[in-house]
């Protein structure tokens, strides 16, 4: 299952990222690896991008849904 | 072999400031920077890095601000350029600014730069949020691990700034010792079997550090790939056969195996160096964060930032330009008093570009770059972008495109200035290119002045609709054209944060004087040539080279080819002069409503103003500049010369 399909609130741990060099390496310094454990804040309207927050540093990043697609996840309850 | 910015003798002591985005390295080179601050861009890129001489510890020194960057890996132009300049052999320390409350996601940053092996030093900013955060840095033990020396900062304040440059002064003159980042038995192992076959002629070439060199190979760095296979095809089939082998072993993909290790390394630094408490209870800015990214308040957000820079460019700016006006009038007539011939030509060109210089700086510069500034300081940039990128995506733009957007309303020159803040070059260019698209204030002037008066209210709104229009259609087109796919928006969103006014007027002033020393000189340049035009008696004939656009095309009278010309200096000028080009007091006597819709429509598309031109020019080369005036007049003339044919 993909970052796309969690709803506002839910959390999740990163399994991989795929969609090329270029995206994980950009998300990878964001912080955004494997393992990290993640929640989505917010899906902006207009199906805009989403707003994870990085649970063990507080850190936000807004992911577009193209991208959000790429990225693998193990779900965890809410 | 590595691009050099500008040669340096040698003499100067050079420090570059590198760092993620948004960790404030630009607000330590803004409050050390002396007067003499230039802007430039990296050569073929839309890549900007500030430079500036400071004064410190008895010496001049040279201080380069650049890019924010996550990592050196050359993942898009601004890391590329970066690094680059990194390794040109010109830096003699590096400032490595982290943002101490990120402290985690910072250092891999850190690690990478390490490994160059170039003197540094770490400017911890933002302590006081850590420590907010709950976040206990213990200083002197990332010190003996890294065997960096780390001072804690707070720039915005100003504490710690000139401890950190005075070190940064004796590292370079002391020997450095960092203690390279040990990654695992086998990572290591590797490194040192390609190490052990490294080709002396590569050690020559690149004139680097090696295990730099290997480790951006074992990253799967393209750049270093294709360098080396041009020096030794044989060396890198080795390095890439014990990347592959590395890869299996550890059941990671090969171009993120190593990057995993560093990473482990990085967990296992922030343990060691960092304690969290537990913190309860809700701050002001998260509450008002809460706000802000919800759809309601977001909208109510982004839409209040959209009147405030309506109301400064109009309401704000006609008030300064009303106080600035009489003085300027009686600096003109002093000087026109006292001079006569060739010199009083001369002077009133340079009188006209002074005055269209301070009436663009004072009245909407200034307060437009003010909010714009406030934007980036307190993160309500990114949150607005949040809100809007999923609308401005259809037409092939950004989120971050939304700010040079509303600020084109105001005056399209900082609004192309504030497009720098989009991460990717296609992005610039496209939001660069929609800019001049936009009616400014000065042109909404014209419209308002024209169609509102003559016309009425229902033609004033079509005109707006219909150029909105245009501006979205031109993104979109080159949206499609564009050989690169938007790669989807990745972006930090760091926490609202308290602006500091001293910390916005000295970035503003930063702004102002890269506008006053490319642009001014231009608009004083052209106001000369334009004076000397009116003093030859030149109206005339540019009326009548002007007239098969005037007159064939748009169905004018040839008169107004004067008119139109000077618009291209400022756009009001077309306004101004328009009733004595036409020697009536009414308009509407002598031109048609058809001529006049016509009039307006061409005037609001066609040639961006020189202020605008330059602006381009300065900030995405003169290509773009050239594109750009293209793009407008041909636009122009399709638009308002289908108009005139069909009215």
């Amino acid at each position: 299952m993909t970052l796309l399909e969690l709803k506002e609130g839910d959390t999740a741990v990163i399994s991989r990222v795929s969609g090329g060099k270029g995206v994980s390496a950009r998300m990878a310094g964001l912080g955004l690896h494997a393992g990290k454990k993640v929640r989505v804040v917010r899906a902006a309207p207009f199906r805009g991008p989403l707003l994870i927050e990085d649970i063990s540093s507080g850190a936000r990043t807004m992911i577009g849904r193209g991208i959000a697609s790429h990225v693998e996840i193990l779900n965890e309850k809410r | 072999m590595w691009k050099s910015l500008t040669k340096n003798d040698n003499s100067e002591m050079v420090i570059a400031l590198a760092g993620q985005p948004n960790c404030g390295k630009s607000t330590i080179f803004n409050a050390v920077a002396g007067f003499k601050v230039n802007t430039g861009n990296f050569s073929g890129t839309t890549v900007s890095y500030t430079e500036t001489e400071v004064y410190i510890g008895g010496r001049t020194v040279r201080l380069i601000d650049l890019p924010g960057t996550y990592s050196i890996s050359a993942n898009d132009v601004a890391e590329r350029v970066a690094r680059d300049y990194l390794l040109s052999g010109q830096v003699d320390v590096i400032i490595n600014v982290v943002d101490s409350s990120l402290l985690s996601r910072s250092l891999e940053l850190t690690l990478q730069l390490m490994e160059m092996n170039v003197p540094m030093v770490i400017g911890l900013n933002m302590i006081d949020d850590a420590q907010k955060k709950g976040m206990e840095i213990d200083i002197p033990a990332l010190t003996s691990l890294t065997g960096l020396e780390a001072y804690p900062l707070i720039a915005v304040q100003g504490s710690g700034v000139h401890e950190l440059f005075d070190a940064a002064l004796k590292v370079s003159e002391n020997s450095f010792h960092r203690v390279p980042p040990v990654y695992d038995r086998d990572v290591e192992e590797c490194i040192a079997r390609i190490e052990a076959r490294y080709p002396s002629t590569l050690k020559e070439r690149l004139r680097v550090d090696t295990r730099f060199v290997i480790i951006r190979l074992l990253e799967m760095d393209e750049e270093f790939e294709k360098l080396v296979s041009e020096v030794d095809g044989d060396f890198l089939e080795y390095v890439v056969e014990n990347r592959r082998f590395l890869a299996e072993v550890h059941d990671w993909p090969e171009s993120g195996v190593f990057a995993s290790h560093r990473h482990a390394l990085v967990l296992d630094l922030f343990e060691q160096v960092v304690a969290v408490r537990s913190r309860t209870g809700t701050s002001l800015s998260e509450k008002i964060d809460r706000f802000v990214i919800n759809p309601v308040g977001g909208l109510a957000a982004t839409v209040g930032v959209f009147f405030l820079m309506f109301a400064v460019s109009f309401w704000f700016g006609n008030l300064i330009a009303g106080l600035v006006e009489a003085p300027l009038e009686s600096l003109g007539a002093f000087l026109m008093s006292h001079t006569s011939g060739y010199t009083a030509m001369l002077v009133s060109g340079v009188y006209d570009g002074f005055t269209a210089g301070v009436g663009i700086v004072l009245p909407y510069l200034v307060p437009l770059l003010v909010i714009l500034s406030l934007l980036e300081d307190t993160g309500l940039l990114p949150r607005i972008a949040f809100m809007a990128d999923g609308l401005l995506h259809r037409f092939g733009l950004h989120g971050k495109s939304v700010v040079p957007i509303i600020m084109g309303y105001g005056c399209n020159v900082p609004a192309i200035m504030a497009a720098r803040n989009l991460e990717y070059e296609r992005d610039r260019i496209i939001t660069m290119l929609m800019v001049p698209f936009i009616a400014c204030s000065a042109r909404t002037v014209i419209i308002l002045a024209l169609a509102g008066k003559y016309l009425g209210a229902g033609y004033t709104t079509l005109i707006y609709l219909g150029n909105i229009a245009i501006a979205l259609g031109v993104s979109s087109v080159f949206s499609r054209l564009s050989a690169d796919v938007s790669p989807g928006i990745i972006m930090d969103v760091p926490p609202l944060r308290k602006p500091y006014l001293h910390v916005v007027m000295r970035k503003v002033w930063v702004r102002i004087q890269e506008f006053l020393l490319f642009a001014w000189p231009v608009i004083a340049i052209s106001s000369i040539a334009l004076a000397v035009f009116s003093y030859v008696g030149i109206d005339d004939v540019i009326n009548r080279v002007l007239s098969p656009i005037t007159t064939f095309i748009l169905g004018l009278p040839s008169d107004l080819g004067i008119t139109l010309f000077l618009g291209i200096f400022r756009k009001e000028l077309t306004l101004i002069m328009l009733n004595s080009a036409l020697n009536t007091t009414d308009v509407s006597t002598v031109l048609s409503s058809a001529q006049l819709l016509v009039l307006v429509v061409f005037t609001v598309l066609y040639i961006p103003c020189v202020a605008t031109i330059s602006t381009l020019w300065k900030e995405g080369g003169l290509k773009v500049a050239l594109l750009s005036i293209a793009l407008n007049t041909s636009i122009a003339l399709v638009v308002a010369g289908s108009l005139a044919f069909l009215l």
